[in-house]
């Protein structure tokens, strides 16, 4: 189960977060929708202290931080327990897609290689990619190193893969690859929290869903409930401008 | 007096300065392995800005670029014992070439650094994010993602850094070192044959700096071969569309090709 409670953030003088609450059960996929500069990205990366919250608690699992003492060792435990499906994608260049997935698995889980490579095989075949094992980042297509992204958070075994905005890099036309994917192991019950701007795909995949707004979280629920009856003015005035009768679908 | 040139006299001198570049070699790698390590840790500060350290490791850098090496080469050889006699040691009896290699050594370091930060500023800073996202300390994300990377980048840089340092531990015999160019000197003096022996060095010199540059191409070219875009297959298409464009572009009516271009 992952916890935030009162989560802040400001980069100098703007408050970007304000006291972000948010819950999410285990196996539950929850996707945070909002306008850009809302704060779902600036959260999201909070959670696994790639930025530094101003306060607030974050408890994952059997694992509680105070973000206003957070030890070296706190932040370790986080992202052990974390996993980060990148908008850049930011595999590691200088590896191919199998050394990728390893990667975490070798050097910080101390896996023994050869059990490291079998997973990592597994995995990257379960995302489409057994043919690519040698494969360099710079070989690949996008949503083809989206996936290996997708692998090597799926390598780590995390207690829940943070996804900031998967397909906003991608060609409309790879975007479909990459969301199967996320659809694929949504159904095998691992935990996610998806940023994202794929509000058809976000309709399907979500358990839960929270719109953002200037920091705060302005409304959340169930997805029937947020897309086809919002009750905040301002989740309304979003979701019109995305949802034209759900044609939008991938 | 000056002699007539006669051709003959530069392949006599060839094996005579070659009998030195054993000198000149290891002033160039000894001077080379104190450099990068003067350099990684002058570039440490920097890079992660720590309060003192990093003014101490500016200066440092901007005096040994801003400085000629000849000068530094006098500083150093008559300065640093006079100053260690004010401490109580007595250096007068260590060999020159110790003084030449520190020289050469904290010059290369000042260039070793810059090339260094540059190069690890130009690792992209989502790979140190998927690094931490991935669990690693700072200690393993910059050991195993951004410093083989930064290699990769900094390595063009440091052919030309290590081709200049080979040329100039030729100012070397202005200290009376044997080395390459200290040797040709001396050949001069002998045979008074100036130009022979100043074309024999030139020519050893290029040599070995052509070797130089070459093996260094050939790691250059290992060490990115993860930027290489290209699969095989797509190289044999690539080079069977070049094949096809030859067979047809004598056909292309003379002016026409262009305008093709730019359409």
């Amino acid at each position: 189960m992952i916890q935030l409670k009162g989560i802040t953030k400001s980069f100098g003088r703007q408050q970007v977060l304000k006291g972000i609450g948010l819950t999410v059960e285990k196996g539950e996929v929850v996707v945070i929708l909002g306008p850009s500069g809302s704060g779902k990205t600036t959260l999201l990366r909070c959670i696994n202290y790639l930025e530094k919250p101003g306060g607030g608690e974050i408890r994952i699992g059997d694992c509680r931080v105070d973000c206003r003492a957070a030890s070296k060792k706190d932040i370790r435990e986080l992202r052990k327990r974390t996993a980060m499906v990148f908008q850049q994608y930011n595999l590691f260049r200088h590896k191919t897609a199998l050394e990728n997935v390893m990667e975490g698995l070798v050097v910080v889980q101390k896996v023994p290689k050869e059990e490291a490579r079998a997973r990592s095989v597994q995995l990257l075949e379960k995302v489409g990619l057994g043919a690519k094992l040698d494969a360099y980042p710079s070989q690949l297509s996008g949503g083809q190193q989206q996936r290996v992204g997708i692998a090597r958070a799926l390598a780590l075994n995390p207690e829940v893969i943070l996804f900031d905005e998967p397909t906003s890099a991608l060609d409309p036309e790879l975007v479909g690859e990459v969301l199967a994917v996320i659809r694929k192991i949504a159904k095998e019950g691992i935990t996610m929290i998806i940023v994202t701007h794929e509000m058809g795909f976000a309709q399907d995949v979500a358990n839960h869903v929270i719109f953002m707004d200037e920091g705060v979280v302005v409304e959340e629920g169930r997805p029937n409930e947020i897309f086809t009856s919002p009750k905040e003015e301002r989740t309304k005035q979003f979701l019109k401008r995305f949802t034209p009768e759900g044609v939008y679908s991938i | 007096m000056e002699q007539p040139f006669d051709i003959g006299y530069v392949f006599h001198f060839i094996p005579k300065l070659l009998s030195t570049l054993g000198t000149t070699l290891s002033i160039v790698a000894g001077s080379l392995l104190l450099g990068l390590a003067v350099g990684l840790l002058a570039a440490l500060p920097r890079l992660y800005r720590v309060p003192v350290l990093q003014r101490v490791s500016r200066l440092y850098v901007s005096f040994f670029r801003g400085t000629p090496i000849l000068i530094q080469l006098f500083l150093l050889y008559f300065g640093l014992p006079e100053l260690l006699k004010q401490a109580g040691a007595d250096i007068s009896k260590t060999p020159v070439i110790v003084f030449v290699i520190l020289t050469y050594g904290l010059h290369a370091g000042a260039s070793v650094c810059e090339m260094i930060r540059a190069a690890v500023t130009a690792v992209d800073r989502g790979q140190v994010e998927a690094a931490y996202a991935v669990g690693m300390t700072g200690y393993r994300a910059f050991t195993r993602i951004v410093f083989p990377q930064a290699i990769a980048i900094a390595l063009p840089v440091f052919s030309n850094l290590l081709l200049a340092l080979t040329k100039e531990t030729s100012l070397a015999f202005t200290l009376g070192v044997m080395e390459m160019t200290g040797k040709a000197q001396s050949l001069t003096t002998l045979t008074q044959h100036f130009l022979e022996a100043y074309l024999a060095l030139a020519l050893v010199y290029f040599a070995v700096c052509f070797t130089m540059e070459k093996l260094l191409l050939r790691a250059e070219r290992r060490l990115l071969k993860h930027e290489r875009q290209e699969s095989e297959a797509r190289k044999r298409f690539r080079s069977w569309k070049k094949l096809q464009w030859r067979r047809y572009s004598p056909e292309f009516p003379p002016g026409g090709r262009r305008q093709g271009y730019e359409a």
